[in-house]
């Protein structure tokens, strides 16, 4: 819990700050990925590799993931019709008995139907939801942080010693 | 700027190699995990499952897995005999299999070959096992009713032990008369007659109010009376003719108005009627059913062998169908339901959708691939004499799977042995779960040369008791299941060497017992049953039964009808005037129809058919004189042309 605390806290100061808009975007999209994706399954196990394998923000990750598990949740239905529209197709019949029959594969649980659907669905939305969060990650801090930095109350707070410690504090053990 | 301003953090590169440590020390979490504590989280798991499944405690003495070998071993399981929870229905010693990583691989559960050992029934438990309380009924549409009709049968079974008992208190002469006075008052079908009485009456007075308002004898008569001034022939002119025409039609009309008005109260009275029959026919199907329920309360019994046959063996063979019900309803709820085709093609019939909770999970198998479990032979084998209550038993059962439709093979199980210890010997159990159509077909066939029987209680009332001390039974039990709803059961069970004891509270009843059983020296019972869940009607037949009547019917018989013959005349006495009164009442309905309604139809029918023929005739007439007139003209115009050329 703490780990995963710290990791969140991580993404709102990574947020905040100039940096690592890329990381936070990978993040954010993976975590899409991952809600929509069951628990138990191999594609998760992936995505999990990749996000503590490369340096991807984690706490994005989950936090995304959270928050696309309750959309997931909602678009059960729609991804349940779209997948058996899929798998019902006679024309890629071959590969599914293929894809079945192969080691590993049938392990992402690509049979069925709600499965099926939301991952292509996720896949599909992979590519603009990074370039999508990229553009607004950028927007908020331009907009949101830039203004906020520039009230008053930001500029006494910075000006205060506690701050200076906190920054002496992260630049030492952040 | 200060120094430390103007150092700069070194950028991190791609890979998060820092997480390496972290990650070694998770895999060796999730080792030591699975090194020490997944069996025992497995076994209690299993445990539990079992519980909930059989609905009684489950034990596992030892569970073993292995990753690398994909293995699992399970020592010692002790399933609890919930209607005994002191001894176990099985234990069995010990069952291995390993999987193929190839299927699992491919996220599929294949064994090639299983192992079960040591298996013994009976045994006693080291301490008594947990029962799972029975749930509460469902509320399932349809359930209620299907709760009903067992219950009533349940009731009806439990009336049919009583036969002996009604015999015997029939021997002794006891009667209840008080209470038969009672139930003489209080007749459900004295009520039913009183309240259709005052229905009929209700209903005769609203006919009698409107048969009044049906045209009268004199109106038709009116009606003829007009019909008869009409002119139907001799008219002088055309216009004369055209007249007639008018009047008749104008008769015909009021006639038909008169008809229509008669047909429709007739069409109604008929309704009525036939509606009021239907009422009193429910109520003497009650008159008989009420005939019955005091027969019952008088205890008369029917001396028949099919029922003294059910009386004798409803006490023996309650556990066999207490067991049955039992397995059925867990082969309902865990059963994997019937996999649904979706196209008809051969080659297609291997890709099947399973319907899930979330979603269908299809199977995209293909001939020769792996169903997603399978366990290919399951090896069964057992030697006596290692534990007190274990049996020689070998033999092996065949493709377990999820889907039969893919492998082409149906589950067949075959073992055979005996119990020593028990005095089981010769059992052999077949049985086939073919799958592969479209209704499910379970085909069984279970065996026993020669079981041994002490204290068997066959009947135990109050008045009589009659046991087995000691017999030697032979069993034979096959049928079928089709669709895991229609089902057929044929039972054969036979006992020799049969040492009987019979006692009666009734003198005459002992002893009559007592000779007749002394003359059967083997004793049969069939049981034969085929019907639909759980509406399964079972004709059970003994060679008991025919003897048992002999017996009784002596003594007996001339009693019973004596008793029916008392009923008859109570209710006769209590209804009987009543009913007589209902059905002169309906009589007289009938008789209004009849008389009022048809007469004044057929006489209706007898004006129109008058002015019809006068109808005809008038056209008749007229068509004559047409012809004659034209015949006239032309002779004289024939006359005219002769002259004309001098002939």
């Amino acid at each position: 819990m703490t780990l995963l605390l710290k990791q969140i806290f991580s993404f709102l100061k990574l947020l905040n700050s100039d940096t690592g808009t890329n990381q936070l975007a990978i993040g954010l999209s993976l975590g899409l990925i991952l809600g929509f994706a069951p628990v138990l399954s191999i594609q998760t196990l992936i995505v999990f590799a990749i996000i503590f394998i490369f340096r991807v923000q984690i706490g994005a990750a989950f936090l995304a993931a959270f928050f696309f598990k309750f959309v997931a949740f909602i678009f059960d239905q729609p991804a349940h019709y779209l997948g058996k529209a899929i798998l019902e197709t006679d024309s890629l019949r071959p590969l599914f008995v293929t894809m079945y029959n192969m080691p590993l594969v049938p392990m992402t649980r690509f049979n069925n139907t709600i499965v099926m659907g939301s991952m292509v669905v996720s896949i599909v939305l992979l590519p603009f939801a990074f370039f999508g969060f990229r553009i607004l990650i950028e927007k908020y801090r331009a907009t949101v942080v830039a203004r906020f930095k520039g009230t008053k109350f930001w500029k006494a707070f910075a000006a205060t010693k506690f701050y200076n410690w906190y920054l002496k504090y992260d630049e030492l053990y952040g | 700027m200060s120094e430390t301003a103007k150092k700069t953090k070194k950028p991190k590169g791609i890979i998060r190699w820092e997480a390496i440590i972290p990650f070694l020390i998770i895999c060796l979490v999730i080792g030591l995990y699975f090194h020490f504590f997944f069996d025992g989280h497995l076994r209690r798991a299993l445990e539990w499952v079992g519980y909930n499944t059989v609905g009684a405690e489950v034990n596992i003495a030892k569970l073993e897995t292995s990753f690398f070998k994909a293995s699992l071993r399970v020592q010692g399981i002790e399933f609890t005999d919930a209607e005994k929870p002191t001894h176990d229905s099985i234990k069995i010693g010990d069952i291995r299999f390993s999987m193929l990583w190839d299927a699992l691989l491919r996220a599929k559960v294949v064994v090639n070959e299983a192992a079960v050992e040591q298996i013994e029934f009976g045994v006693k438990r080291a301490r008594p096992g947990k029962v799972k309380p029975p749930e509460p009924p469902s509320n399932e549409p349809g359930m209620a009713e299907k709760l009903k009709t067992q219950a009533l049968r349940e009731a009806q079974e439990q009336a049919g032990e009583n036969v002996l008992g009604d015999v015997i208190a029939m021997l002794g002469g006891s009667t209840s008369e008080e209470q038969l006075q009672k139930l003489q008052e209080s007749l459900p079908s004295k009520a039913m007659l009183d309240k259709f009485q005052t229905e009929l009456q209700g209903k005769q007075q609203a006919w009698d109010s409107r048969l009044k308002t049906l045209p009268q004898e004199k109106d038709i008569r009116a009606l003829g009376d007009r019909l008869n001034k009409v002119k139907y022939k001799d008219f002088k002119s055309p216009q004369e003719l055209q007249a007639s025409i008018q009047e008749l039609d104008k008769i015909y009309k009021d006639g038909d108005a008169m008809y229509k008005q008669i047909q429709s109260t007739g069409d109604d009275l008929g309704k009525d009627l036939k509606s009021v029959e239907t009422q009193y026919r429910d109520i003497e199907k009650q008159v008989k059913t009420d005939i019955k329920t005091l027969e019952e309360h008088l205890r008369i019994p029917k001396l028949d062998a099919k029922s003294l046959t059910r009386a004798m063996f409803n006490h023996y063979l309650a556990p066999y169908k207490s067991k049955f019900y039992r397995y059925k309803a867990m082969a309902d709820k865990y059963l994997p339901p019937n996999l649904l085709k979706k196209d008809k093609k051969d080659e297609e019939v291997a890709i099947q959708p399973h319907p899930r909770e979330k979603g269908i999970s299809y199977e995209f198998g293909r001939q020769n691939s792996y169903p997603l479990f399978w366990i290919k032979r399951t090896a069964v084998s057992s030697q006596a004499g290692i534990t007190p209550d274990a049996g020689n038993i070998k033999g092996e059962i065949l493709n377990i799977t999820s889907n039969q439709a893919l492998i082409g093979k149906p589950t067949v199980a075959t073992l055979a042995g005996d119990f020593p210890a028990k005095q089981i010997f010769g059992f052999l159990l077949k049985l086939s779960l073919d799958n592969t159509k479209p209704e499910s077909i379970i085909d069984y066939n279970f065996n026993v040369d020669s079981y041994a029987l002490s204290g068997q209680d066959l009947v135990q009332t109050p008045d009589v008791q009659i046991s087995f001390n000691k017999a030697n039974g032979s069993l034979g039990i096959n049928g079928k299941v089709v669709g895991l709803k229609n089902v057929s059961v044929n039972m054969d069970n036979k006992f020799t060497k049969v040492d009987y004891a019979i006692s009666s509270k009734n003198e005459i009843a002992d002893q009559i017992l007592k000779a007749v059983f002394a003359g059967i020296p083997v004793v049969t019972l069939t049981v034969n049953g085929q019907g639909e869940f759980p509406d399964i009607p079972l004709s059970v037949n003994s060679n008991l039964g025919p003897e048992l009547q002999k017996g009784f019917e002596k003594q007996i018989q001339a009693k019973i009808n004596e008793a029916r013959a008392r009923v008859q005349a109570l209710v006769d006495q209590e209804i009987g005037k009543q009913r007589a009164q209902v059905e002169a009442q309906l009589n007289q309905l009938r008789g209004q129809f009849d008389n009022e309604v048809k007469k004044a139809q057929a006489q209706l029918d007898a004006q129109k058919k008058q002015a019809e023929s006068k109808v005809d005739q008038a056209k008749k007439d007229a068509e004559n004189q047409g012809r004659k007139a034209l015949e006239k003209e032309g002779q004289k115009a024939l006359d005219e042309l002769k002259k004309k050329f001098g002939f």
